[in-house]
C-alpha cells in the first residue's frame, strides 16, 4: 500500500505542486492551506509522513511541529520541513524537524528525501 | 671748628668768617644743588647757588644769581607742579614737588625740588632755600615701571577678553553638537548639560546642574551598565568611546545610547572631571532593524512563488525529456537558468541583510583552495562562452573557512570580469602564496572604474556614475565579497584603469583556525 503523506503549505502554488509531484510518485497525498487544520487530519488519517512549511498564519509550522512532539501519538511521525526563510533550519531543528529544505527546492532532491525518510521510518 | 658746639654754630665775631667759609664749603660739597631765593626783592631773584646746582643745571653761577628761578623750566610751562610751587610760595610753605627742568643744553632734568621759606622773627617770609635734585633716572625707572604696567593691564585685559572669547566660542560649540553632552565632577555630580541634553531627556537645568547623576530625575540615571561605566571601566580605560547603553527612561520610554566618556587627566582647576556624549541611537536601530525585516521579509515573500515556478520547470523538463523538440527544450533550460539567476539575487539580498545583523554564519571547515577554484571556473566556463577563463599559478594549500561562502566570492568576482568586459573574451585567474595567505587575482580586460570609485565599488548598492544603463544590478555583489572576505581575515581590493580592465585580488590565511587569527574586530 502507497504510503500516505499530508503536505501543509499556505500558499497554494507550492501545495498544488507538492500535491502533483508525490502523487505522481506515487503516493497517496492529503494538501492542507490552513495549520490549524493539520492536527486533526493527523490523527484521523495517521500519515507516514509529514511536509510542513514554516511560516504560515494563525499557527507557524513551528508550533505545529512542537506540538506534534508533545503528543505521544505523533511524536515519531517523520517530519520534512520547507521554507524559505533565512533562519528557517535552525528553526526546524530545534522544533523537532527530521529533515530541512529550502526554498526553492531541486524536485529530485526532495522526491529523495521523501523516499529515504519513508524507508528509514 | 671751635665754633661748632653741641651740634650748633656759635657765631660770636671771632669766629663769623671762619663759619661762614665753612658753612659754605659744606654746601658747595653737597651733591644736591642748593640756591637761596630773596623774596624781599622783586621777583625773589636767586641770590645764592652752590656748586652743585651748577654741575645739575649746566649754568654758571653768574648766569643764575639774580634771576627767578623759572629759567629752569625754559618753555615748558604748564606744569602742574608749578602751580603747586607757586601756591606754597604764596602762603610761604614747605613743599616737595617734582618738576621738568632743562639744563642750560636744553636737556630735560627731572628736578626734586625741595623749597622751604624761612621767615624772620615777625613771621614775615624773607628767603626761600631751594634743594634741587636731579632725579631724572629714577623718573625714568618710574615711567618706565609706569609703561610696563600699563602695557601688561592692557595685556591682562587682551587675554581676558580672549579667554572670555575662547569660554563663548567653545560654549557656543557645545550649544550646537547635535549629541547630549555632561560634564560631572569627580564625585559624579552634574556640574553642566548642553541643550541637546535638556532637550532629550525632557529636563529642565535647574533639577539637573549641580546634583549628582545618579539621583536626576527620581534615580532614572542610575543605570547599572552606566555605573559599571563610570566605575569600573573609565577609571583605568580612559577615554571609552561607543559604549552602548539601554534603558526604558520613565517619561520619554527606551532609549539606546551610545557613550563617549572621556575622565580629563591634565593636572589643574579641571582635573578627574568626566565629560560624557550620548548619542542617542534609537531611532537609527529601530529603522536598521525595520530595514532588516523587510529584506528578510521581502525575500522570503520572492522565494515562495519562486520555489513553485522552479517546480514546474522541472515537471515541463520531465515531461519534454523523450520530445525531440530542440528549440522547446532550449527555452525551458534557459527559463531553468534565469529561475536559478533569480534565486540567487533574491539570495544575495537576504545575504546584505544577515551581514548587516552580523546573523551571517559560517562553517569553518579546511577545503583544497586550488580545487574550490578549479570549480568555481568550470561552472562559470559553462555558462558563458563568450569569454575564455586561463587558470595560472597555484597554491597547493589548504584554507579553513566556509567553501560555500568563498567559492561564492569567486564565482562573483569571474562574472563580474565577464559582464563588464563586453568584446574582450580574455580573463587571467591567477594562483599564488604570498608568506602565509593564499591569493587569487582575477583579471578582464573591460571597462575598468575610475580611481575615485574604486574604494566605493565595495559599498552596499553602490554603483558606478552611469554603470547602470549599460550594466544592470543591485549593487551588493562585491560588498557582499568583501565582508565575507573580511568574515575570514582577508583582505579583498581592486586595481584598475578605466578603459584597460580591473584586477580583483584577494588573499586568506592558509590554514589557520580562526580562534588563533580573530582578535576580535
Amino acid at each position: 500500500m502507497a504510503a500516505k503523506i499530508v503536505i501543509c503549505d499556505d500558499d497554494q502554488g507550492i501545495l498544488d505542486l507538492l500535491d502533483l509531484v508525490l502523487s505522481e510518485e506515487g503516493y497517496q497525498t492529503i494538501a492542507e492551506s490552513n495549520s490549524l487544520n493539520v492536527d486533526g487530519i493527523i490523527s484521523r488519517e495517521t500519515p507516514d509522513l509529514l511536509v510542513l512549511d514554516l511560516w504560515m498564519p494563525v499557527l507557524s509550522g513551528d508550533q505545529v511541529l512542537h506540538n506534534l512532539r508533545n503528543n505521544t501519538a505523533t511524536k515519531d511521525l517523520p517530519v520534512i520541513v520547507i521554507s524559505a526563510s533565512g533562519d528557517g533550519q535552525t528553526i526546524a531543528m530545534k522544533a523537532g524537524a527530521n529533515d530541512f529544505l529550502a526554498k526553492p527546492f531541486d524536485l529530485e532532491l526532495l522526491l529523495g528525501r521523501v523516499k529515504a525518510m519513508l524507508n528509514a521510518a | 671748628m671751635d665754633s661748632l658746639t653741641n651740634g650748633e654754630f656759635n657765631f660770636s665775631n671771632d669766629t663769623l668768617k671762619q663759619d661762614f667759609e665753612l658753612l659754605t664749603k659744606a654746601l658747595d660739597a653737597s651733591l644736591s644743588g642748593i640756591i637761596i631765593t630773596d623774596n624781599q626783592q622783586p621777583d625773589n631773584p636767586i641770590i645764592y647757588c652752590n656748586r652743585a646746582f651748577e654741575q645739575i643745571t649746566g649754568y654758571k653761577r653768574s648766569e643764575v644769581i639774580g634771576h627767578n628761578c623759572r629759567f629752569l623750566q625754559q618753555d615748558d610751562r604748564d606744569q602742574r607742579a608749578r602751580a603747586q610751587l607757586r601756591e606754597a610760595i604764596d602762603q610761604g610753605a614747605d613743599l616737595v614737588v617734582d618738576i621738568r627742568n632743562y639744563k642750560k643744553d636744553g636737556s630735560l632734568f627731572w628736578n626734586e625740588l625741595y623749597m622751604s621759606p624761612i621767615r624772620d622773627t615777625q613771621g614775615q617770609v624773607n628767603y626761600f632755600i631751594g634743594v634741587q635734585n636731579d632725579v631724572t633716572r629714577r623718573k625714568q625707572a618710574e615711567d618706565e615701571i609706569k609703561g610696563n604696567q600699563t602695557k601688561m593691564e592692557g595685556r591682562i585685559e587682551e587675554r581676558t577678553r580672549s579667554l572670555k572669547e575662547n569660554e563663548e566660542y567653545l560654549a557656543s560649540i557645545v550649544q550646537t553638537v547635535r549629541e547630549s553632552l555632561i560634564v560631572l565632577s569627580p564625585d559624579l555630580k552634574v556640574l553642566s548639560v548642553n541643550d541637546h541634553f535638556i532637550h532629550i531627556f525632557k529636563v529642565s537645568r535647574e533639577e539637573t546642574e549641580g546634583k549628582n547623576l545618579y539621583d536626576l530625575g527620581n534615580g532614572q540615571w542610575n543605570i547599572p551598565e552606566l555605573r559599571k561605566l563610570l566605575e569600573l571601566i573609565l577609571p583605568t580605560n580612559n577615554p571609552v568611546t561607543d559604549f552602548e547603553v539601554a534603558h526604558d527612561f520613565p517619561h520619554i520610554g527606551k532609549k539606546l545610547m551610545l557613550l563617549n566618556a572621556h575622565r580629563i587627566e591634565l593636572e589643574g582647576q579641571y582635573k578627574d572631571r568626566i565629560l560624557i556624549a550620548i548619542e542617542d541611537i534609537t531611532d537609527r536601530r529601530a529603522i536598521e532593524q525595520r530595514k532588516d525585516d523587510f529584506l528578510s521579509i521581502a525575500s522570503h515573500e520572492l522565494k515562495t512563488p519562486l520555489t513553485t515556478i522552479k517546480g514546474y520547470v522541472q515537471i515541463i523538463n520531465r515531461l519534454i525529456a523523450n520530445y525531440q523538440d530542440e528549440k522547446l527544450k532550449n527555452a525551458v533550460g534557459k527559463t531553468s537558468l534565469y529561475v536559478e539567476r533569480l534565486n540567487s539575487l533574491i539570495g544575495e539580498l537576504l545575504d546584505v541583510s544577515r551581514i548587516q545583523s552580523g546573523k551571517i554564519e559560517l562553517h569553518q571547515e579546511p577545503f583544497d583552495f586550488d580545487e574550490m577554484v578549479a570549480e568555481a571556473v568550470d561552472s562559470l566556463r559553462q555558462g558563458s562562452r563568450s569569454h575564455e577563463i586561463n587558470v595560472t599559478g597555484h597554491t597547493d594549500s589548504q584554507v579553513t573557512g566556509d567553501e560555500s561562502h568563498i567559492i561564492q566570492v569567486v564565482t562573483n568576482l569571474l562574472s563580474n570580469a565577464v559582464k563588464y568586459s563586453p568584446g574582450q573574451p580574455s580573463i587571467q585567474v591567477h594562483l599564488s602564496v604570498v608568506s602565509d595567505y593564499v591569493k587569487l587575482a582575477v583579471t578582464d580586460q573591460g571597462v575598468g572604474i575610475p580611481r575615485d570609485e574604486q574604494d566605493k565599488i565595495f559599498e552596499r548598492f553602490y554603483r558606478v556614475g552611469d554603470t547602470q544603463q549599460r550594466f544592470p544590478g543591485m549593487g551588493i555583489g562585491l560588498y557582499i565579497c568583501a565582508q565575507i572576505i573580511r568574515n575570514h581575515e582577508g583582505t579583498l581590493w581592486v586595481e584598475s584603469e578605466p578603459g584597460k580592465g580591473s584586477t580583483f585580488s584577494f588573499t586568506l590565511p592558509i590554514n589557520q583556525t580562526r580562534e588563533g587569527g580573530n582578535d576580535g574586530r
